[in-house]
């Protein structure tokens, strides 16, 4: 059987295509081994005798490195196995024919080596004793063979070449074909059919053991049963013959191999939501910095590994630089950025200057002041804000005095003075209207004679012991407003009559807007300004915020901030003449006396109030420029406040350097009540903005509450200040129940009312009733 | 003009910081600004030490001796990052600005940054 199919070997010729015909010689053999080891297994299990079928095998290894493999089973179907590897048979066609032409000689060249190569192998002795019988056999075979394979090879090579040409048609007809395909309408279905191939077996090796329950078991149970039985008798019988061997060992052979050393890296990840997150917005980013979606994954690594592990010996500069631009660029600002481009030229120390200079550096110090303070003002911050204070639990306090007089008094917080306004007199504070915490304060010489250059300073509640802003005025600051409308906006006059806009917001030392260009602009200092908000705006005035001064050269303007800024008029303060009861203006000289304060009504702002230097407190409105609607005499001195109870719509209240402090009703011509304690000029008064009845005054050496309820002829509480310090101004805040003084001395102190006594309500009829009591008693 | 409140420089010749924070100082103004805050900072009541460190540990300023310092700093920045990492992984958009601790002696303040770390030992006020 085995020789029938190995003659249909010699013309079978198939189209496919083997490489292994191109191996060379010595491979060959060894080909032919696997070969005819497969050819074997594939007729179903018969065991292969070296003896009887060597020539024949022989032959059938001759000829079947020419030719392609093939392999038959009983059945006669082809079961070669598939070549692993296809070569495109277009590509091959030039190969094949070089090659071929090429083989030929050396194809001859082999056959000719064939006996020398054989006897050399021969002689080599180092083969298993089936090759050396096989290629003895081979050489045998050759020998006697000789011209039969010549023959057979040039038959081979004729095959082969028809077998270029088959496949040259083959590889027209392909192109062919693929043409044909292009053309074809791409939109056609096109069917596809799955095909399974044939299973592939690469191993396979029959179990040696049967179940019990199969139909062999019986057969195989006997065979086994028979097979012990022949061990049993092969001691003594004598079918069975021990023979021995020997076999030749191969002398070992040592042999080295060198690889370099493998290395082990410990490599950790750790994983973490937020660094999940990092990496998704980093790799998202792509459009805002490039330069960070770059070195997004690998700057990743080296910050968490420089975060992770702080190294505390400080590294070369080289590396250290590294390591900051990554981080840098991590972070991933632009002007960071510049800054590394600057940063890598330059050694390790303008660094640290940088760090020092960013803007998260100068926040992060400003929150690390203000933390310290809160910590050190917290009982006092907590007082002014009428919360409880903390009992700080470690701290060893001794036990504090506390003044458990039931009397009213001032208890002292703290004060806002800094080593820039030592020596410096306070003129003029504000609150902000919008930010109930920063206070601006300004500082300015009254006098004529020791006039220095101003400073306005922005305090803030949460850092008592260092401005927020400074602005340095050329001359003394007389008066400070802050903008309603705008809260960053904070009007300052000064003592040589400029008006200067500050914007809080921005540090800049220079006002966004100044009046100092203005024709009309004030000549003599401006003793006070206010943002006056007109919501009942006239026809043709116009809406909004103005802002409004008054000046010792006898002029209270408006001011409008257009471009620049555009002043008017509003009223010129002309001096009444007293002896007739209209007033007369003096054709000759016009003296203007010069106004100190002003006051709008809070409901109507149309009216207004304004002192003199004369003592008159004059009525005036707002859209009449002429003639004063009226005119209140009293005072004796300059009138330095007037200010419009904030209950009582027609209430007001005056000061003045006669030392007494006037109450008036809007409708009488004489003043209410009149207060004096001491002989003192008093410079400021201000109503609370709680209680109806109380009231603050500032005189020279003294501090002065005073509550109507109580006494309307003592002030309710007197503090008297340091001997040599004469407290300027007075200020009441509008949340908490604490008043805020300036001194000569630069520094404004603030207290808190304590024991004052509360009605509850704002108490205006109280004040109703005793102005009522007053008036009735005067009658 | 330069904003630096006590400079005393002349002319307009030496650079300025200009928009980076909307003010126009002049570089070395700038720096005094800073030293000036930092001096501030460490002369109030009952400020023991304060520390300032770059991303690797290398002091930029201190009060305090070195081992200290280096001690500080070590211990702190450890801190920081596991405080950092737990308000992160709660939630990722968050980022922890500031850390306080308090402890029977003192509060330790630290602001922490990717480039630089600020720590301020103050003790409590009698």
């Amino acid at each position: 059987m085995s020789n029938t199919t190995v003659k249909q070997k010699r013309p079978a010729l198939k189209v496919a295509k083997s490489s292994k015909t191109l191996n060379v010689s010595s491979g060959v053999f060894r080909v032919n081994k696997s070969i005819s080891k497969t050819i074997n297994h594939s007729f179903s299990g018969k065991s292969f005798s070296s003896g009887g079928d060597s020539r024949v095998l022989d032959k059938s290894s001759a000829q079947t490195p020419k030719h392609t493999v093939q392999v038959f089973d009983e059945h006669g179907q082809d079961v070669a196995p598939r070549p692993l590897y296809n070569p495109d048979p277009g590509v091959l066609q030039p190969k094949q024919g070089k090659i071929f032409p090429a083989q030929d000689t050396s194809s001859w060249t082999t056959m000719t080596d064939f006996p020398s190569v054989a006897f050399q192998t021969t002689n080599a002795s180092n083969t298993g004793p089936f090759t050396r019988s096989f290629f003895g056999s081979i050489s045998a075979s050759r020998t006697s063979q000789t011209l039969e394979s010549v023959t057979d090879e040039t038959k081979d090579l004729l095959v082969k070449q028809d077998l270029s040409n088959s496949l040259s048609d083959v590889q027209a007809r392909r192109e062919e074909v693929q043409e044909q395909v292009r053309e074809d309408v791409l939109d056609s279905v096109v069917d596809c059919y799955l095909t399974e191939t044939e299973t592939i077996w690469l191993l396979d090796i029959p179990t040696v053991s049967v179940s019990e329950d199969s139909e062999d078991a019986e057969a195989v149970k006997e065979r086994n049963n028979a097979y012990t039985e022949l061990c049993k008798n092969r001691l003594g019988n004598d079918k069975y013959v021990e023979r021995s061997m020997q076999t030749f060992n191969g002398a070992p052979k040592t042999k080295e191999v060198q690889c370099d050393s493998i290395t082990m890296v410990d490599k950790a990840v750790m994983s973490t939501i937020w660094d999940m997150y990092d990496s998704f917005c980093n790799k998202s980013d792509v459009s805002g910095n490039t330069v960070v979606s770059d070195q997004g994954n690998k700057a990743d690594v080296p910050d968490s590994s420089s975060m992770s592990k702080l190294d505390l010996n400080p590294k070369g500069p080289e590396q250290s630089k590294s390591m900051v631009s990554i981080s840098s660029t991590v972070s991933g600002s632009s002007a960071q950025l510049e800054k590394m481009a600057c940063v890598l030229l330059v050694e390790e120390e303008p660094d640290h200057e940088l760090i020092l200079q960013s803007d998260k550096f100068k926040q992060d110090l400003a929150v690390m002041e203000r933390v310290i303070l809160a910590n050190i003002f917290q009982p006092k911050l907590a007082a002014y804000r009428q919360l409880p204070v903390i009992e700080d639990p470690d701290c060893v306090r001794m036990a504090m005095g506390s003044k458990n007089s039931p009397s009213p008094f001032l208890e002292h917080l703290w004060a806002f003075e800094c080593g820039l306004t030592m020596g410096r007199n306070v003129s003029s504070m504000t609150w902000n209207k919008k930010n109930p915490d920063l206070l601006a304060v300004g500082y300015g010489q009254l006098d004529f004679k020791d006039q220095k250059s101003g400073l306005v300073c922005c305090w803030s509640l949460k850092n008592p012991t260092w401005p927020d802003r400074i602005f340095h005025c050329e001359s003394g600051v007389t008066a400070l407003d802050f903008s309603a409308c705008n809260a960053n906006q904070l009007a300052v006059g000064m003592y040589d009559g400029t008006i200067a806009i500050y914007n809080v917001q921005a540090a800049e030392q220079t006002p966004i807007i100044d009046s100092s260009d203005c024709s009309k602009m004030h000549t003599c200092p401006v003793w006070q300004l206010r943002w006056i908000d007109h919501e009942s705006g006239l026809a043709g005035e116009d809406k909004g915020e103005i802002l409004i001064s008054v000046s010792a050269d006898g002029r209270i303007c408006k001011w409008v901030h257009y471009k620049c800024l555009e002043c008017v008029d509003l009223m010129t303060l002309k001096t009444p003449d007293l002896a007739t009861n209209h007033m007369k203006w003096n054709r000759t000289i016009s003296a203007l006396s010069p106004g100190l304060c002003f006051d709008f009504h809070s409901n109507d702002s149309n009216i207004y109030l304004a002192g003199t230097e004369d003592g008159y407190i004059h009525k005036c409105s707002y859209s009449y420029k002429e003639e004063y609607l009226e005119t209140y005499i009293a005072h004796k001195g300059p009138v330095y406040k007037v200010t419009w109870s904030p209950f009582c719509p027609d209430v007001f209240l005056s000061c003045s350097s006669d030392w007494t402090i006037q109450l008036w009703r809007q409708d009488l011509q004489r003043p209410v009540l009149c207060f004096t304690s001491g002989q003192k000029a008093v410079f400021d008064i201000m109503w609370s903005p709680h209680c109806a009845t109380v009231f603050g005054s500032v005189s020279e050496g003294k501090v002065e509450i005073w509550d109507l309820r109580i006494s309307s002829l003592d002030p309710t509480i007197v503090s008297v200040t340091c001997p040599g310090v004469n407290p300027t101004g007075l200020l009441f805040t509008s949340e908490t129940d604490c008043v805020l003084v300036g001194d000569s001395e630069g520094k404004v102190t603030v207290y808190k009312l304590r024991n004052l006594t509360d009605g509850g309500s704002t108490q205006v009829e109280t004040l109703e009733d005793v102005i009522q009591s007053t008036l009735s008693s005067q009658h | 003009m330069c904003d630096y409140q006590k400079c005393k420089h002349w002319g307009g010749n030496q650079d300025y910081t200009s928009t980076r924070n909307k003010r126009k100082t002049h570089l070395c103004c700038d720096m005094a600004e800073v030293e000036d805050t930092l001096k501030r900072i460490q002369g109030y009541n009952g400020v023991i030490g304060s520390i300032v460190v770059n991303a690797e540990g290398i002091p930029i300023r201190t009060t305090l001796d070195n081992s200290t310092t280096v001690q500080y700093v070590g211990l702190l920045h450890q801190l920081t990052m596991k405080a950092r990492s737990t308000i992160r992984d709660i939630d990722p958009q968050n980022d922890l600005t500031f850390l306080r601790i308090r402890s029977k002696k003192h509060e330790i303040m630290v602001a922490p940054d990717k480039e630089f770390l600020m720590i301020v030992i103050q003790s409590p006020t009698e």
